[in-house]
């Protein structure tokens, strides 16, 4: 499946009056320099390493900069420029870093962690005793299709909808990888638990 | 609503991604069904903790400059 290309000028834009370009500035640093951390940690999940992160996140800007004109003012610059950065990461980047995944993706049912706990920790207590690089690393470990999504949404809060919208997938499919994906997640964590000696567990 | 139907709305629940007629449906469920309840609070305690693990980090400093100087100063 080929992504819609991303927006660009089809023809090379006429130079701004320095009132404009000041104009546009001031626009683009309020409306999508502001998205920069978001950028930043979606881009650091999609490539798993931050000099590529770096160099994709300072690519979408300049494209984002470039194509300025054409984003419409006071609508949603943060989902505009993840989608930029997601183009510009299946095309330039994924060759070059991880690849696509060849697994089934439906055949995956994750158990429910809920149901495991119930004799030992149903309050969850034990996410407490994990730390942030050990959820990033079980984050990095999502297929690609999952992570994407649990990152769109755990991550950076979007709605259902403006994930469908980055992605280019209905929202039923943002709503089952996002299942999958969050129940992968807790399987994980889950085990590194019961490893580390959190948890007792049991045995599967 | 019974337990299964409500539990097959358990993320977008969570999410606020439901209609409010269906949501109110969930929460009275909820309300009168401990386990349901337990295993709701179970997922929204996950989906915090993911988020508070995942959201520390921001783009370096040096990047941001690296950009500006790329954007504006040419």
């Amino acid at each position: 499946m080929s992504p819609p290309t991303p927006p660009s000028p089809p023809t090379p834009p006429p130079p701004l009056t320095p009132a404009a370009e000041a104009d546009k500035r001031e626009s683009f640093e309020r409306e999508a320099l502001v998205h920069l951390d978001s950028l930043y940690r979606v881009a650091l999940r999609l490539t798993g390493n931050a000099a590529e992160a770096d160099d994709l996140v300072q690519e979408t800007m300049l494209k984002a900069y470039r194509a300025w004109e054409q984003f419409q003012r006071g609508t949603n610059a943060k989902g505009w420029l993840l989608t930029i950065l997601r183009h510009a990461f299946i095309n330039e980047y994924r060759r070059r870093t991880r690849h696509p995944e060849t697994v089934d993706l439906d055949a995956i049912e994750p158990f429910s962690v809920f149901e495991e706990l119930q004799d030992d920790d149903p309050q969850g207590t034990f996410f407490d005793r994990i730390v942030d690089d050990e959820v990033l690393r079980a984050i990095d470990e999502l297929p690609e299709q999952f992570r994407e999504t649990a990152v769109l949404s755990d991550v950076e809060g979007l709605s259902y909808e403006e994930i469908a919208r980055v992605l280019d997938v209905p929202v039923g499919t943002v709503k089952s990888r996002l299942f999958r994906a969050r129940r992968l997640l807790q399987q994980k964590l889950y085990d590194y638990a019961v490893g580390m000696g959190y948890i007792k567990g049991t045995a599967r | 609503m019974n337990c299964r139907q409500c539990t097959e709305h358990l993320y977008e629940y969570l999410d606020r991604e439901l209609t409010p007629e269906l949501e109110h449906e969930i929460r009275e469920h909820l309300a009168e069904c401990p386990p349901c309840g337990e295993h709701f609070d179970f997922e929204q305690l996950f989906l915090d903790f993911l988020r508070a693990r995942c959201r520390a980090q921001g783009a370096p400093p040096e990047l941001k400059r690296r950009i500006l100087r790329e954007l504006f100063d040419e």
